[in-house]
């Protein structure tokens, strides 16, 4: 996977996630990276992921088949970290689209 | 720039309760402003959509189609794979059609649209202001539109997102044992919320006067889900308790409050505005519980799942969603709200449920079964109607809607959980949709005292279209009441049909859900009343 591509897709999770908790009174220990946890540092509830997985899908404009990131062998994750959310955006980006939007 | 068209959505409005309410009575009217409006507008029932419901209904009455062509069936949608079903929610994204906040917008109008569900997330190309329904308050600054928006509601005295959004860990906590304490509570936490909406509609109506002016609240609808024993003028008599006079001041306070936003959202968008109201479907009292899939059980067509004796198995059992051995399965009802009945017909090698070319046998013996379904004692049809898809969802999206849609006697929406006896009778009478809802209108150009003939809730779009100056869309279903309007006003702004909508977005695949949201979701929707 090309290093750069990743980086830049990190870099726009990073930014939809600040945007998206910007009003939730927060009191991080670190700046939003990589490493934070969207549950276990973010607070994140179900409905939480969710927009994020629509917020994202905007702005790349097309699906990005979240439930395969959520999902592992038939149960819910219980946390994820931003790098693995850019990980999965950027492994979906490089493949064909499938839907219309 | 004026406000030209003013529309006020009161979800799940009823003239049963508002003929009460705007009549004389020591005091005055509950609601004297809805009563002047009465008096100088035009009125009409209007119809919803097939199966009642805030979902199918709120986008048919914004994009003037029905539910087979615009898509949008319930809360909640699900996706079989392979040996279970996946549910997600649906999005603005789900619409496979224009809305009239699109087609005013692309054609010069300025909108404002707060607190319509499926409006998130807004369209890229929103000309004017959109702050989205059924949305969590930490989501509406992403889902408000234009981006700045969120920033300038926080400067109104007062604003408080946390008040104006859907809260679902209240609702969530309020439904585990709905005490007489939290059916009041939950009346009081809609007053304050009902508030935050009105003053943000009237700033923007007073601020930036877009000519299509529109605001919902659903207060209407979820106190008369939790609250229908005090508000129905038919339960008032006999002997009431002091909790039960208590709880009928309190929604009463409701509506009271609802009636001053009214009257201040007219004076607030001028005297040359056009004035509409409407529900998405009416009000009535259920009175029995109809379990459906237990009844499919009873029938041979659902098995149920066998619940391993575990905290998470008991968990399993006890969460809002069936459980069910779908190699065994053939039909089943995935959701409450649905109103409907899912046939399960393998399409691919390996897939489960019945033959394709079986399913009209299966159907129609299922359809006369659901048929013979009786009251014991007066041998009355428990579900009044059985509709075949094709029959009341004709269009694109039809293959997304349930094969069978269930109208029940009491018009109650059926429970999906593994209890017996199948059909029984409630502890008390609550809320349920009734098909018929209310169109008002009010204003210059409107029909004084007009009485007009029931009318289908995707007339609502043609006629905000028609109002704030438009054509109507040649493909719109809906098309404008001509006898609210005078003939005055009809001859000088005649009724135009126009150029066909220019379609929406179709993508529509929203991630998968976590286990605890829809627990939430279901919670939501059992504190509606759509759960058993």
């Amino acid at each position: 996977m090309d290093r750069f591509t990743e980086h830049s897709t990190l870099t726009t999770v990073c930014a939809i996630v600040d945007d998206l908790i910007q009003d939730w009174g927060l009191e991080l220990e670190e700046p939003v990276g990589a490493a934070t946890l969207l549950v276990a540092d973010l607070d994140f509830a179900s409905v939480d992921i969710i927009q994020l997985c629509v917020a994202l899908e905007q702005t790349y404009e097309r699906k990005l088949g979240f439930q395969d990131l959520l999902m592992r062998d038939g149960s819910y994750v219980s946390d994820l970290s931003l790098a693995q959310v850019a990980s999965h955006v950027e492994a979906r980006l490089q493949q064909p689209r499938q839907d219309p939007s | 720039m004026t406000v030209r068209t003013l529309f006020i959505g009161m979800d799940g409005a009823t003239f049963t309760v508002l003929d009460d309410l705007v009549a004389e009575r020591e005091g005055g009217p509950v609601m004297p402003f809805l009563a002047r409006i009465f008096a100088d507008g035009a009125r009409c029932r209007l119809r919803s959509t097939p199966n009642p419901l805030t979902p199918p209904a709120w986008v048919s009455l914004m994009t003037g189609r029905t539910p087979g062509h615009h898509g949008v069936f319930d809360f909640i949608r699900a996706e079989e794979r392979g040996e279970d079903v996946y549910f997600t929610l649906y999005d603005s994204r789900d619409c496979r059609v224009e809305t009239i906040w699109s087609i005013a917008g692309r054609q010069g109008r300025r909108v404002a649209a707060l607190n319509f569900p499926f409006t998130a997330p807004p369209p890229k190309d929103l000309n004017g202001f959109m702050v989205p329904g059924f949305v969590p308050w930490r989501h509406l600054r992403r889902n408000s539109a234009p981006p700045d928006l969120y920033d300038r509601l926080k400067a109104i005295p007062d604003f408080n997102p946390k008040e104006l959004a859907w809260d679902f860990e209240q609702e969530k906590q309020a439904l585990e044992e709905l005490s007489s304490e939290d059916r009041e509570n939950w009346v009081r936490y809609h007053l304050p919320r009902e508030q935050q909406w009105f003053r943000i509609a009237d700033h923007l109506a007073r601020e930036e006067a877009p000519e299509l002016m529109a605001v919902m609240f659903d207060g209407v609808d979820k106190l008369q889900h939790q609250a229908w024993l005090y508000i129905d003028p038919n339960q008032q008599h006999g002997e009431l308790s002091e909790y039960h006079q208590r709880m009928r001041s309190l929604c009463l306070q409701y509506f009271r409050q609802l009636d001053s936003f009214i009257e201040r959202l007219v004076a607030a968008a001028g005297p040359q505005a056009q004035v509409f109201l409407a529900s998405d479907h009416g009000f009535t009292g259920t009175t029995e519980v109809v379990r459906i899939n237990a009844w499919l059980h009873e029938r041979g067509y659902l098995r149920w799942r066998d619940v391993p004796d575990t905290e998470e198995g008991r968990r399993r059992e006890d969460s809002m969603f069936a459980f069910l051995d779908w190699k065994n399965t053939i039909a089943y009802c995935r959701t409450p709200s649905s109103n409907g009945i899912n046939i399960r017909v393998a399409r691919r090698p390996g897939e489960t449920g019945i033959a394709p070319e079986e399913y009209e046998a299966v159907r129609e013996r299922l359809v006369r079964d659901l048929e013979a379904l009786k009251d014991p004692v007066t041998g009355e049809r428990i579900i009044t109607e059985v509709h075949r898809r094709e029959d009341v969802f004709p269009g694109d999206a039809m293959h997304d809607a349930p094969d069978l849609l269930l109208v029940l006697r009491d018009f109650g929406f059926v429970s999906i959980k593994n209890k017996l006896p199948v059909v029984e009778p409630r502890a008390q009478v609550a809320g349920t949709h009734h098909p018929d809802g209310v169109f008002l209108a009010y204003g210059p150009g409107i029909s004084r005292g007009a009485k007009v003939a029931r009318r289908k809730i995707a007339d609502v779009a043609a006629t905000l279209l028609y109002s704030v100056g438009l054509d109507v869309p040649a493909d719109f279903e809906g098309v404008v009441p001509k006898a609210m309007f005078t003939t005055e006003h009809l001859h000088e702004h005649p009724v135009v049909e126009g150029a066909p909508t220019t379609g929406a977005s179709t993508g529509s695949q929203t991630a998968g859900m976590a286990p605890e949201e829809k627990e939430q979701i279901m919670a939501q929707l059992q504190m509606l009343g759509y759960m058993e």
